[in-house]
């Protein structure tokens, strides 16, 4: 096992309030990136 | 009066035929044709598989939905299409046998204006002698009974490594050209978490095999991604993480036989290798479901629909990896022959794959195949949907709802551990699925802003929310057409 995750970094994947607006802030970016619309990728004839 | 016959009941024929009846009015008849009698939410089953969640609570049984609904249902399996009917039928039919019931054996014929195949994909387990699921320890999480299966046997090991005994776990896909990837990363993430909080894992040497040229490839070419303020490759990000829990890999692999506890692979040095494992988890390769079709004066026509799955508006012309283009990616998933029929979800051909074709030196095709997650399955159902409606309601054919999977993004919330606290997923979103070069030259195809990796406990809030919802969605709870597919 190699440490690959700083012991920072992982106070801040599970620190619980952190987490709560990484949370919000995920769930408007994925809504907007997945939801924001889909269309075609050819022209018209 | 329209009749509209959706085959199966998975994330695509369950939105379908909800969109459906939702904008169309009783005049008009919704009849799905399915062999299960529950519907169930697949991406949840990872849970099923470490006993982290029972079952019940992923499924519910559609037919008195469906009653309530006014949706018509019959639990049958499509056997032959008929997109011409026959010499005593003059409409369209879907010859469909019954599986349950004082029916059971019987066969009828399913006559449609309008048919939408959502019948996924055959789970190939034949592909790869020996891959059985339950059988010579190797086990699956794609449906929930295989899921509770693989449970019983892990938490057998893990008694046992309680009791001393050291274990090897395998987990990733068990042939050349399985998909599905991402499910097998998130089981291997939730396996290694569950051994912590069982005390066993060090105990446990856990292994990833799949057909990936590189880690984090899913079956997307991979994709360059940000990670918090830093551009990453997705291997780079899945090797820190796989590092970081002791995860080994071994990439590049097509499994072709299983035997007791001993999996065979091939790599792409054409090396032959066995690994040992005491569990494992393989994820199949998907394949059509082997249909007929036949015109009206019941000639073979199969080819006119199907082409393993079934042919819809892509580009199927062959051509080398450096020609694909993200135009091939069909837009509105109907079928050029018989423009009644659509196909969306996981039912439609490909028109290839998406990663790069390798082959290994022995002239194995060692490629995974393009993965349909349950995003691009629900947003390729409800636009066949819209499409269907605005046809009956304008009574004239009309497209204009078009969906590409090189113009639509997809997330991927894979849950690395399941605890309201102590949980942790791995979020990652892409944008365009399939990567569009024309558009996106400097980034591997893809926008970066829309394309990102994120890690952490709220990813695991995320995947739980993610399942509420959807469950919620899928019963058409009030306001159930809100949330977005
Ligand atoms: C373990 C696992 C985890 C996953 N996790 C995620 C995730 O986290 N996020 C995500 O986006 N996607 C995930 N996926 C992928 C997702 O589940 C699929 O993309 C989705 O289920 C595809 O929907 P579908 O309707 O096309 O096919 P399916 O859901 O497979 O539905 C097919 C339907 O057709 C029916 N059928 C089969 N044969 C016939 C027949 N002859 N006649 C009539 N009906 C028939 C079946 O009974 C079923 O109802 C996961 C998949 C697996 C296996």
């Amino acid at each position: 096992m190699t440490e690959r995750i700083s012991g920072y970094q992982r106070f801040k994947m599970t620190n619980p309030i952190i987490q709560f607006f990484k949370f919000i802030y995920l769930s408007i970016k994925i809504m907007f990136i997945v939801a924001g619309g889909h269309g075609g990728t050819r022209k018209a004839v | 009066m329209s009749k509209i016959v959706i085959l199966g009941a998975g994330i695509s024929g369950h939105v379908a035929a909800s969109h459906l009846r939702r904008k169309l009015s009783k005049n008009h008849k919704v009849v799905v044709v399915s062999p299960n009698s529950n519907y169930q939410w697949i991406p949840s089953n990872i849970w099923v598989g470490i006993g982290r969640m029972k079952s019940e609570k992923i499924l519910f049984p559609l037919a008195p939905l469906y009653k309530k609904k006014g949706i018509g249902f019959k639990q049958a399996k499509a056997i032959s299409f008929f997109p011409e009917g026959d010499k005593h039928e003059h409409k369209p039919y879907v010859l469909s046998e019954f599986v349950v019931g004082d029916k059971k054996g019987q066969q009828e014929k399913v006559t449609y204006d309008y048919l939408i195949n959502a019948t996924g994909p055959k789970l190939n387990f034949e592909g790869t002698e020996g891959l059985i699921p339950g059988k010579n320890k190797a086990y699956s999480v794609c449906t929930y009974t295989h899921a509770d299966h693989a449970w019983e046997a892990l938490n057998a090991l893990i008694q046992d490594m309680k009791k001393g005994k050291k274990a090897k776990i395998l987990i990733g896909t068990g042939h050349a050209k399985s998909t599905c990837q991402g499910a097998a990363f998130e089981y291997i993430l939730n396996v290694e978490h569950e051994l912590h909080r069982h005390n066993v894992r060090d105990m446990a040497e856990i292994t990833w095999i799949a057909n990936e040229y590189k880690l984090g490839d899913f079956g997307m070419d991979g994709m360059l991604l940000s990670y918090g303020s830093m551009t990453m490759k997705s291997n780079e990000l899945v090797e820190m993480i796989f590092e970081d829990r002791g995860i080994k890999w071994i990439t590049g692999a097509a499994v072709n036989k299983i035997e007791e506890g001993i999996a065979h692979y091939e790599n792409l040095d054409g090396e032959y290798k066995t690994e040992s494992y005491d569990f494992a988890m393989l994820i199949p390769s998907f394949s059509g479901h082997g249909f007929k079709a036949y015109d009206k004066n019941e000639n073979d026509i199969t080819e006119k629909l199907f082409k393993g799955f079934m042919i819809v508006d892509a580009d199927y012309t062959q051509k080398p990896y450096e020609e694909w283009s993200v135009k091939d990616w069909p837009e509105t998933y109907q079928n050029p022959n018989y423009k009644n029929i659509f196909a969306p979800g996981i039912a439609f051909a490909p028109p290839h794959s998406i990663s790069k074709p390798r082959i290994s030196k022995n002239g194995t095709d060692i490629t995974p195949a393009p993965p349909r997650t349950g995003m691009p399955s629900g947003i390729t159902a409800k636009l066949v949907a819209e499409n269907i409606i605005d046809s009956i309601k304008n009574g004239k054919e009309s497209l204009h709802n078009k969906g590409s999977m090189g113009n639509m993004g997809a997330a991927c919330i894979a849950s690395a551990g399941f605890g309201i606290m102590k949980g942790s997923g791995v979020s990652i979103t892409t944008f365009p699925i399939v990567p569009d070069y024309e558009k996106y030259p400097k980034t591997q195809g893809r926008h970066l802003g829309k394309t990102f990796g994120d890690i952490g406990l709220a990813g695991h809030w995320l995947k739980l929310a993610l399942h509420y919802a959807f469950i919620y969605k899928a019963k058409m709870r009030p306001f159930w057409w809100l949330i977005p597919e």
